[in-house]
């Protein structure tokens, strides 16, 4: 196979001695494997090899700046705002806020995730990363607005990587409700390599949102790994139709007692959109409970991708672990897998897993249009109930409306 | 206002309406009567241009032929079906599924659309003459709703769009006495000179309280004998068995 990438170390300005020889490091080991193909397990429904080697004739690192562009704030509800142009950290804005219970810094190389070395796409982000922001919420400070995290980019990515890290951490009962916005029109094929540690401590709530804005043809892939601490809450909700290729590898670690993740996803995928959602649940103490709700809506030539592994280690007894898969394939040539797993060695747990796919429930077609509803709008309007109905428990109802509207948007095809 | 001939109707290959005849007039409560497997549900689906159908004769609905027609497009003229089982649709909200109905009905009428301030006024007060809880008009379609609750939600639809043709297919199955007086007192309210029913149903109970002009027994897809209101009183006493 051709290679279709050429990555260089010392294309980032201002690097340390040592800074450059782990970088180095990292970024030989990738070379020796190469961008993750099918034959690994993580990677069996979505061969990155083989799908960046059809589409981009050469990959290549900068160290960008930058056209700089206009922030267009959304107006539907009042928020703070990070402001990332290409990875890399423009601006932040936290109006609402007591601005000394959050402290926001610029991206400052620190290899403080573990690296799975199996893991090629990490370790190139160590070796190339050169964006991004630690994010930190005191102690007791709950924000009063959402933070939006308006991820742009800039005209001239064709045939680019972009590789950032990011780090969040919420400290001891401390609140945040996070919506993570790409914001990209780009035809031009570039990709994007994020790497994101989150730490949520002891009662600590966060909730985390991806909302897509527009139709993109970037490839995206972004890792989270984040560690919960007792007591406390991560909500994820992932609404990221429209990237030509995207997945998200959310590795979620229920540490101590009483913590909770919850995954909710609704994805209508259209023409050849290619997207995964790989998620991992160590459930890896006692009383702990996590909740999976993955739906897909299929149509074209898309293909839609659900890896759910729930695992629990023997002292996790009392582990409460939910998983639940749904997809609507409209079109033959539409694809699902999915791919759930549950590997438990305590012996007082409840465990749950399902899986459906099918095609558009007719009855109720039928009855959405003996209310004169025209049959293309009871078919939208079933859509958007069907992936819509992942939003239920998100209690902020004015983002709620505006995801909701988002998701409308994302059904039209916009 | 309608007027069916000869009809058939055919589903995976069965036959379940073999010839049947029927003229509905404006201002009419028409009921049908008649044991389960007889076609009452399946006429019910024909009428609302359900598909799986195979159908031969004629059905005209003010001098329209429904062959024409699909589902949604009946019901824009007019024609309404309250369901035997209406559906629970996840994720739809009741008050934005009611408002989508009413002005898809309206737009079709040439009429303009209806804002949302003065739909949840009109919904408000529909409501509450049918005993609704406000609150579940803010739930999801049908889900988790009782089976009382769901038929009171078919009649406040039927209200709502103001049909020319009602068909309420077994609308009293699942009611205690309270809500089929309830539903009852709807279709009496709403009923008028310009307007008809066909009320599908098993049993006297609801035609103590909504009094029809006709009552049709079915049996074997077609209509077996057609009398006056004191039909279904002897029906009660004698049961299907003699007819057909």
């Amino acid at each position: 196979m051709k290679q279709f990438y050429d990555f260089k170390v010392e294309k980032i300005k201002d690097l340390s001695p040592e800074d450059k020889n782990l970088r180095r490091e990292n970024l030989d080991l990738f070379y020796k494997n190469g961008f993750p193909n099918k034959k690994e397990e993580d990677w069996k429904f979505s061969d990155l090899n083989s799908i960046l080697s059809k589409n981009f004739d050469n990959i290549t690192n900068k160290d960008f700046l930058l056209d700089s562009k206009k922030l267009n704030l959304i107006n539907e509800f009042k928020h703070n705002h990070i402001y990332l142009l290409d990875g890399k950290l423009i601006s932040s804005d936290f109006t609402h806020e007591d601005k000394n219970k959050i402290s926001i810094i610029d991206f400052k190389y620190k290899n403080n995730v573990t690296i799975d070395k199996n893991n090629s796409l990490n370790l190139l982000n160590n070796a190339l990363a050169n964006g991004g922001f630690t994010l930190e919420i005191s102690k007791n400070y709950k924000l009063n607005k959402p933070l939006i995290i308006y991820n742009y980019f800039s005209k001239n990515l064709k045939e680019t990587i972009i590789n950032n890290k990011n780090s969040i951490i919420l400290n001891d009962n401390s609140e945040l409700t996070l919506i993570n916005y790409i914001d990209n029109k780009s035809k031009d094929n570039f990709m994007v390599n994020s790497m994101e540690n989150i730490e949520i401590r002891r009662d600590a709530l966060l909730k985390n949102i991806f909302i897509n804005n527009s139709k993109s043809a970037g490839y995206f892939y972004k890792y989270i790994k984040s560690d919960l601490e007792k007591n406390s809450v991560f909500e994820n909700y992932i609404l990221s139709s429209g990237l030509k290729f995207n997945k998200l590898d959310i590795e979620i670690n229920l540490n101590q007692e009483y913590a909770k993740s919850t995954v909710f996803s609704a994805l209508n995928l259209l023409e050849s959109e290619h997207q995964e959602i790989k998620t991992r649940i160590n459930h890896n103490s006692q009383n702990c409970q996590s909740y999976q709700k993955i739906k897909n809506v299929l149509s074209d030539q898309s293909k839609g991708v659900y890896q759910g592994k729930i695992f629990v280690k023997k002292i996790a007894q009392k582990t409460d672990a939910y998983q639940l898969s749904k997809a609507l394939i409209l079109n033959d040539d539409a694809e699902f897998d999915a791919k759930p797993e549950l590997e438990i060695y305590a012996d007082d747990v409840k465990c749950s897993h399902g899986s459906t796919s099918g095609s558009i429930d007719l009855d109720s077609l039928h009855y959405l249009k003996s209310r004169g509803i025209p049959e293309k709008e009871a078919y939208k309007m079933l859509i958007s109930g069907f992936l819509g109905e992942t939003l239920e428990k998100l209690t902020e109802e004015n983002v709620k409306l505006f995801l909701l509207k988002k998701l409308e948007g994302q059904i039209n095809g916009n | 206002m309608l007027s069916i001939q000869n009809l058939e109707a055919k589903i995976d290959n069965k036959n379940i309406l073999n010839g049947l005849n029927l003229n509905i007039n404006p201002g009419e409560v028409h009921a049908i009567m008649g044991p389960n497997g007889s076609g009452k549900s399946t006429l019910a689906n024909v009428l609302s241009g359900k598909n799986g159908y195979e159908t031969k004769g004629q059905i005209k609905f003010n001098e329209t032929d429904l062959n024409d027609l699909s589902t949604e497009e009946r019901a824009q003229k007019g024609i309404f079906l309250a369901f035997q089982y209406p559906l629970e649709i996840p994720g739809v909200n009741t008050n934005i599924f009611l408002r989508t109905s009413l002005n898809a009905v309206r737009k079709a009428k040439g009429e303009k659309e209806i804002d949302t301030l003065t739909f949840l006024k009109l919904i408000k007060e529909k409501a509450s003459e049918l005993g609704i809880d406000e609150k579940f008009l803010s739930r999801q379609l049908n889900v988790g709703f009782s089976g009382g609750e769901k038929k009171k939600n078919e009649i406040l639809q039927m209200k709502l769009l103001q049909p020319k043709l009602s068909i309420l297919d077994e609308t009293d199955s699942g009611l205690d006495i309270d809500a089929l007086r309830i539903v009852a007192d709807g279709v009496n309210s709403y009923k008028n000179k310009d307007n008809a029913f066909l009320i599908i149903t098993h049993y006297q109970r609801l035609l103590d309280y909504i009094k029809p002009d006709f009552i049709h027994v079915l049996s074997n897809g077609k209509i077996a004998k057609t009398g006056g209101s004191e039909l279904g009183i002897e029906l009660e006493k004698t049961g299907y068995a003699n007819i057909g």
